[in-house]
């Protein structure tokens, strides 16, 4: 008769409890997620203005600087540079625009200009001027972004690797 | 399989022999609801402490960003009002409790030998908890907190000889700044959690040690013969109070909206702080202790109830634990509590009956909704006081008082040549404009539109329909919206204004978006367009403004009335964006266009 009661109790202060945990668990674990429900980083910007299409030689890379406004949680940053990128004009102005990161393991590449060729110098990764892998560990050619042409402007969509 | 990793678990560490021991302690005398408060105590510690580190996770502890991290906690994270919330009234829960638990030690005379380290422990633990709450308040860098922080490191440096060193410990410097925060913050996540930590050890061994202390009046007999275990005894009483204090606390947050957080901190601001209300006794205390005497106030008063506190064991040595037999005791304690509790009420009393504390209670609950509204669009890295520098609305009201106030009135001031803008965009406004359009208020003499003849509440249904087309109308009515649209549409209005057409001309102005901010915009560049007034304009064009010196002029204009909010149409599909970017986590976010 005792022990009925007492296991009853049991039974009632362990879902009681369960209630409880749960209770206070959901809320929590609902805060602590935060960061896989809403973008807490991101560039206020979709295309970013690199500059004027003649000011890119044709057949050369050059790097660019990404400056643009950045929201970081709470804050909003106006005119940071958010990183760099590869531009390269075509004969057909039309423009590929890679990103300094290897595919590989994220090392900065450099255009090398007596190569012609971009070389990545953490694992001697090789790039053509299309991106291409020649060789070296990378499973596939460069990451590139997103580019448009706007009154001779170069935009590029610096949220979106292709 | 589970029961073999059980067993090799309890073999290696003992885990459950350890959990037995700690939960078979004999409740002497039976299971009591009387005993809940110390462990619930213990609930609200670890529910503060879980709270705290979540969001410990969220906060930035610097003058620059304090604000701007609880603001987004409070208003962009889901829970996170909720969860600010629990740490907020739990403090106030865990003072509440912990003052019950030491009256029911104190008339249960469960300080008595041999338990008077059991006393002192607690003593500390409640000096703990005030640190706790002095510490809190300050943290989201908001108007009332660092205000009433004032006071308190105000009250350290009355202190005699040490005091100014101690103040300028605290403060990390002769001011206010980000080492202010840094140490409030390391007193109130590292240092008060250890020390807490330490005496609430101490405080449970030698309860452990010594066990319940029974109501006075129980017999031996019935002490030595009646044992519960503690589990699940009395375990079970104390998830009960533990569950329904989760319940009143989450009931208190959904009731009231979860914690406060006011305007960014301003120091040039003349705030009048209110502390916490387990403090208000001590400040109300100081407002009779002027000049020479304050230090009675902050420091010999309080200092004397401490003392008395600490000592109390030692001073109340009679074994018996009968009321009648503590009598002295009993009155000491009592004039004490009724000291604390006249004086909290007479400042509540005070506060209530203040007209100045109520207008600025208003002042500061506008000034907080629209620093949320301007942190919407990023805070500066400069902090969050420097949203206030970038408000349209401060900038509209500039260019309006250059610009526009000599021909048209805001509240009694200015021209009278064009209508007056006071409540301009409510309901109102444009009802009574329907009413009667050639109203001194409205185009005077002059005014071409014939006055509607409808019932009042007709009139206010077509201003429903009219401001529904812009955005930020608040409570919009959809009903009202659409008997509105009827009444527009059907009656003699599309005789004279376009609608729906924007090409249409016709000789009265476009009504399409009417009030829009497109609408407004294109209106002050160019007013004598047909979309408008057309040949019969009078008003000048304000083509010279800049493109942001006329949304923060529109910006001002929509802030004339409580119908609008200051929503911008360009925020208002941010936000949609932004929603859709909650269920679609990597969706990207187009902040495009940013005034
Ligand atoms: S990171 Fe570029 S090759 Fe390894």
């Amino acid at each position: 008769m005792e022990n009925n009661r007492r296991k009853f109790l049991k039974i009632v202060s362990h879902s009681l409890g369960g209630v409880l945990a749960a209770g206070i668990a959901a809320p929590l674990v609902g805060l602590g997620i935060h960061p896989w429900l809403k973008e807490t980083v991101y560039g206020t910007e979709d295309f970013i203005n690199l500059g004027k299409l003649e000011d890119f030689p044709i057949g050369i890379p050059k790097k660019m600087n990404v400056t643009s406004s950045k929201m970081d949680a709470w804050n909003v940053f106006e005119g940071l540079v958010m990183g760099s990128v590869w531009v390269l004009r075509k004969e057909d102005n039309s423009l590929s625009v890679f990103s300094v990161n290897c595919p590989h393991l994220g090392c900065g590449i450099n255009w090398g200009e007596e190569e012609k060729q971009f070389l990545c110098p953490c694992h001697e990764g090789i790039f053509d001027i299309n991106g291409k892998v020649v060789s070296g560990p990378a499973p596939r050619s460069l990451y590139s972004y997103e580019t448009k042409i706007e009154n001779d402007n170069v935009l590029v969509n610096y949220k979106k690797l292709i | 399989m589970a029961s073999k990793f059980g067993e090799w678990i309890e073999d290696r560490t003992g885990l459950s022999k350890l959990l037995k021991t700690a939960l078979d302690e004999p409740v002497h005398g039976g299971a009591k609801w009387s005993y809940v408060f110390g462990s619930g105590l213990v609930f609200l510690f670890i529910l503060q402490a879980v709270t705290g580190i979540l969001m410990a996770s969220y906060y930035s502890p610097s003058s620059t960003a304090a604000w701007g991290s609880v603001y987004y906690l409070q208003h962009k994270t889901s829970f996170g009002w909720f969860v600010r919330g629990l740490h907020h009234y739990g403090s106030s829960a865990m003072m509440i409790l912990a003052l019950v638990h030491m009256f029911q030690v104190f008339i249960f005379g469960a300080y008595k030998k041999p338990r008077e380290l059991n006393w002192i422990s607690g003593v500390i633990l409640l000096l703990c908890l005030a640190g706790f709450g002095l510490t809190g308040y300050l943290l989201p860098w908001d108007q009332k907190g660092y205000w009433a922080t004032q006071v308190a490191t105000n009250i350290m440096g009355t202190i005699p000889v040490i005091g100014k060193y101690i103040k300028i410990l605290h403060q990390g410097g002769a001011d206010y700044g980000n080492f202010t925060i840094t140490r409030f913050y390391t007193l109130h996540v590292f240092l008060l959690p250890l020390s807490l930590v330490f005496f609430l050890f101490i405080h449970i061994a030698l309860f452990r040690k010594h066990g319940v202390t029974p109501y006075w009046k129980m017999r031996e007999d019935v002490l030595r013969d009646r044992v519960d275990p503690f589990w699940p005894d009395q375990i079970l009483k104390d998830v009960v109070f533990a569950l329904g204090m989760y319940a009143a606390l989450a009931g208190v947050i959904f009731w009231t909206g979860g914690a406060e957080l006011q305007a960014p901190a301003d120091p040039a601001s003349n705030y009048l702080a209110r502390p916490e209300w387990y403090f208000l006794f001590l400040f109300e205390l100081l407002k009779y202790c002027q000049g020479k005497y304050l230090i009675v106030g902050t420091v010999i008063i309080p200092g004397i109830a401490l003392a008395f506190l600490f000592v109390l064991p030692f001073i109340d040595r009679d074994a018996s634990r009968y009321p009648s037999k503590r009598i002295p005791f009993f009155g000491a304690v009592f004039s004490g509590l009724t000291g604390a509790v006249v004086l909290t009420v007479l400042a509540m009393h005070h506060d209530s009956r203040d007209i100045h504390i109520i207008h600025q209670r208003e002042e500061a609950e506008k000034q907080a909704a629209r620093a949320v509204k301007l942190a919407e669009k990023g805070i500066p890295p400069t902090g969050g006081l420097s949203i206030f520098l970038h408000d349209p609305v401060a900038l509209g009201e500039k260019i309006f008082k250059e610009s526009c106030i000599g021909c048209h009135k805001v509240g009694g001031e200015g021209g009278d040549n064009g209508p007056d803008f006071t409540n301009f965009g409510s309901r109102e406004w444009v009802a009574e404009l329907l009413k009667n359009p050639r109203d001194q208020r409205y185009f005077k003499e002059t005014g071409l539109m014939p006055p509607i003849k409808l019932p009042d509440e007709s009139l206010l249904d077509m201003a429903e329909f009219l401001l529904s087309q812009s955005a930020g109308l608040v409570n919009q009515n959809i009903e009202r919206v659409e008997r509105g649209k009827g009444l527009v549409l059907k009656g003699t209005c599309v005789a004279c204004h376009p609608m729906g057409n924007k090409d249409m001309k016709k000789m009265a102005p476009n009504l399409t978006d009417y009030l829009s901010e497109t609408w407004l915009k294109e209106f002050l560049r160019n007013p004598a367009d047909p979309r408008f007034y057309g040949t019969r304009n009078k008003m000048p064009a304000f083509d010279r403004l800049s493109d942001s010196q006329l949304d923060a002029l529109i910006q001002y204009l929509f802030s004339l009335s409580k119908d609008r909010t200051l929503v911008s149409e360009k925020q208002e599909k941010r936000k949609e964006e932004y929603v859709f970017g909650l269920t679609a986590p990597r969706t990207s976010i187009h902040f495009k266009d940013r005034s």
